[in-house]
């Protein structure tokens, strides 16, 4: 079985599904169709589920987890941010969420469609058991950021539009959409946070040293002051509402400035990632 | 001392921290930007004008400066001031078997079973109150934040312990040498080391196979460092780090064999009786070609052809340097050089830090305090009789909303 030509396949399915969604989610916004809203919805669930087959077969293929290099992690990015929308649209109820959701994927999908597909075995100091952990923990971590930003950019915008009644009658309300904000961001940190913990731990066992300021280990960082800066200004100066989600809006675009942005700008030990 | 209270209610407060929080961001992107320590001709090339600057403020080793250790300082201060503020508050609302209804509140009316509700709630236990009823749980939820803080602290001191007590050693060598670790006064023999290659030439794993020796007590400990898997021996830790080309130099002079070395891809040796004639091993090529633009490289990792590159000095200057194939020597006035036997060495990282386990437990502590304080929530609610009816008041601090829609839905089902 050529276990790349059927991965490739259920990729490609998924990145045209994900863009058919994104298309149906603007047709419900823009014509207000709900009938759209129903169909971007479902084609979002198939493209979930072809790209979860596309990750199962490239595992199956490349007989470890599809976690180690940029296309690979890529698409699970990709597919942790449509994960966490997919539980938190059915945690709270509504689909609209989506339309903000599918560009991020898009975007990241199509990141990993330009990466080398290469099935490549993985160097000695990858070869171990906290790989799983310390990947798939980003992979949530970062999918609840997503959601946390498409979510803030949903509340910028309904700002906007209070005046719609489509956005009234589709759109949770103002406060509704803060609340769903600080969940993504609160599992987010709670996932990032993991994420440092079982890199330390790992990198103690391969590198021997738990923390070496690399740029990837220091932007992590950089990520989690950003996002403990949004948590305790909700606390300690009510920051909801427009600030807490122009915040949540940077965090996101430090999350992805330390996927992307390091990797390509400020190599280091972590280059292979 | 009014003021000595307000400034330390300053250095304790979250305003204080979300300063320090925000310095740290700037520093970190600083550090993670400018090139940390290198050497200063690097910063001139890279930031003309700049460079001076940067040494003089420790820029070039942000996360070692006097400012970055001040900056952490500052933050475990106000992490362990602004514990011991809310130690007691904490400790108080524990205590509290009911608490005042939330202020500004309508409540919700509810004419059903208040027992029901309250366990569709998940409140098993009430308290009677004055024309009501009050339940709480998921107290642990006040420890939340405080727990948070204590894990941060508790890594920070478990890193900051490490760096003051941490030693480091490494030791490089082929199989059959024992080297002296540091100043440890013990030994390390390096009895085999092997790279086990995969049918495409890539690397599935580096193995050294070690043997500790204390020459004090005749103790020895044996075992095996690989990538990902150190070990662990005598209160040290042993890691396989990396690996690179040896090979033996042997020095003729005339016919007579003076010298026998093994020298490792880097190193350089000066000739027995003329310190001034340094030869070194510049690099090694295994399989030795040369790329389009004719410089010397490698076909593969395998030992096909061996191509030695030299670099020959006298009294500083360089004399010569070339490449040399298995059958050919170097002939500098009456000595004969050559290079044979290449093969791997490996380099065996070796520490001993005392408190990894401290950082360890502070990740622990942080990560099951998070938890608490996103999953655990503390959550009440209020009863407070009516006529004909309950008035239902409902408190989460950090889940409301959610708490609030629940409420709201169990006190529908449950309304006659």
């Amino acid at each position: 079985m050529n276990f790349l030509l059927v991965e490739k396949i259920f990729f490609y399915a998924a990145f045209g599904l994900y863009a058919a969604a994104m298309i149906l989610f603007f047709v419900f916004f823009a014509l207000k169709s709900q009938k759209a809203g129903k169909y971007a919805n479902l084609l979002m669930t198939a493209a979930f589920v072809s790209h979860t087959l596309a990750l199962v077969v490239r595992g199956i293929g490349a007989g470890r987890l599809p976690l180690t290099n940029q296309y690979e992690f890529a698409s699970s990015f990709a597919w942790g941010i449509c994960l966490c929308y997919l539980v938190f649209q059915w945690r709270f109820h509504f689909r609209a969420m989506g339309a903000f959701a599918t560009p991020v994927i898009l975007v990241i999908i199509a990141y990993a469609a330009l990466q080398n597909k290469q099935v490549r075995e993985l160097m000695p100091a990858l070869r171990s058991g906290w790989l799983a952990l310390h990947v798939s923990t980003a992979i949530i971590s970062y999918g609840s950021f997503g959601v946390s930003c498409a979510v803030s950019a949903m509340f910028l915008l309904r700002e906007k539009m209070s005046g719609s009644e489509f956005w009234q009658k589709n759109v949770p309300e103002g406060k509704k959409l803060d609340f769903i904000s600080y969940r993504a961001v609160s599992l987010g940190f709670l996932f990032l946070t993991m994420v440092l913990v079982t890199g330390a731990i790992w990198a103690e066992q391969a590198w021997g040293s738990y923390w070496s300021w690399d740029p990837k280990e220091t932007w992590a960082l950089i990520t989690w002051f950003i996002y403990a800066i949004y948590l305790h200004l909700r606390i300690s100066r009510g920051w909801k509402g427009k600030s807490a989600a122009i915040f949540a809006v940077i965090g996101f675009a430090c999350v992805v400035f330390t996927y992307i942005g390091v990797n390509t700008l400020l190599p280091g030990i972590h280059s292979y990632a | 001392m009014d003021k000595v209270k307000k400034a330390l209610r300053f250095l304790f407060s979250m305003q204080f921290a979300l300063v320090i929080l925000g310095l740290f961001v700037l520093v970190c992107i600083g550090g993670s930007v400018i090139p940390q320590g290198e050497i200063q001709a690097v910063y001139e090339s890279a930031y003309p004008g700049w460079s001076g600057l940067i040494l003089a403020t420790g820029l070039d080793d942000v996360f070692h400066s006097w400012w970055f250790i001040l900056l952490t300082l500052l933050l475990c201060g106000n992490l362990l001031g602004c514990n011991l503020l809310h130690i007691r508050p904490i400790l108080n609302k524990m205590k509290q078997k009911t608490r005042p209804l939330p202020a500004g509140e309508d409540g919700l009316v509810f004419s059903g079973d208040p027992e029901t509700l309250l366990k569709e709630m998940g409140f098993g236990k009430w308290e009677q109150i004055d024309r009501g009823r009050y339940a709480i749980r998921n107290k642990i939820g006040f420890w939340g934040a405080w727990l948070t803080h204590l894990g941060i602290f508790i890594i920070i001191l478990g890193f900051a312990l490490g760096q003051m007590f941490t030693v480091n050693y490494t030791v490089y060598g082929v199989p059959g040498e024992e080297k002296p670790i540091g100043d440890t006064g013990l030994q390390l023999s390096i009895d085999d080391f092997s790279i086990e290659l995969r049918p495409d030439d890539t690397v599935e794993q580096y193995t050294a196979s070690l043997t500790l020796k204390n020459p004090a007590t005749g103790a020895s400990w044996s075992g095996q460092a690989s990538v990902n898997h150190p070990w662990d021996a005598n209160g040290l830790r042993f890691y396989q780090n990396s690996t690179g080309w040896a090979a033996d130099m042997a020095v003729y002079k005339g016919e007579e064999l003076i010298q026998t070395d093994t020298l490792c891809a880097g190193e350089y040796r000066a000739v027995e009786g003329r310190p001034e004639l340094l030869v070194m091993l510049r690099a090694f090529y295994p399989d030795y070609t040369q790329d389009e633009t004719g410089m010397p490289t490698s076909a593969s990792g395998s030992i096909v052809d061996p191509g030695y590159l030299y670099m020959l000095y006298y009294n500083g200057e360089l004399l010569g340097m070339n490449v040399l194939r298995a059958d050919e020597k170097i002939t500098v006035s009456d000595y004969t050089i050559l290079f044979s036997n290449p093969r791997s060495y490996t380099l065996i990282q070796i520490k001993r830090d005392p408190f990894t386990w401290l950082a360890g437990v502070g990740g622990a502590v942080l990560l099951g305090a998070l938890f608490i304080a996103f999953y655990l929530r503390t959550e009440e609610i209020w009863l407070m009789e009516e006529e004909g009816h309950w008035r239902v008041y409902g408190r989460s601090r950090k889940g409301s909303l959610l708490f609030r829609e629940k409420l709201a839905e169990k006190i529908k089902e449950g309304t006659k």
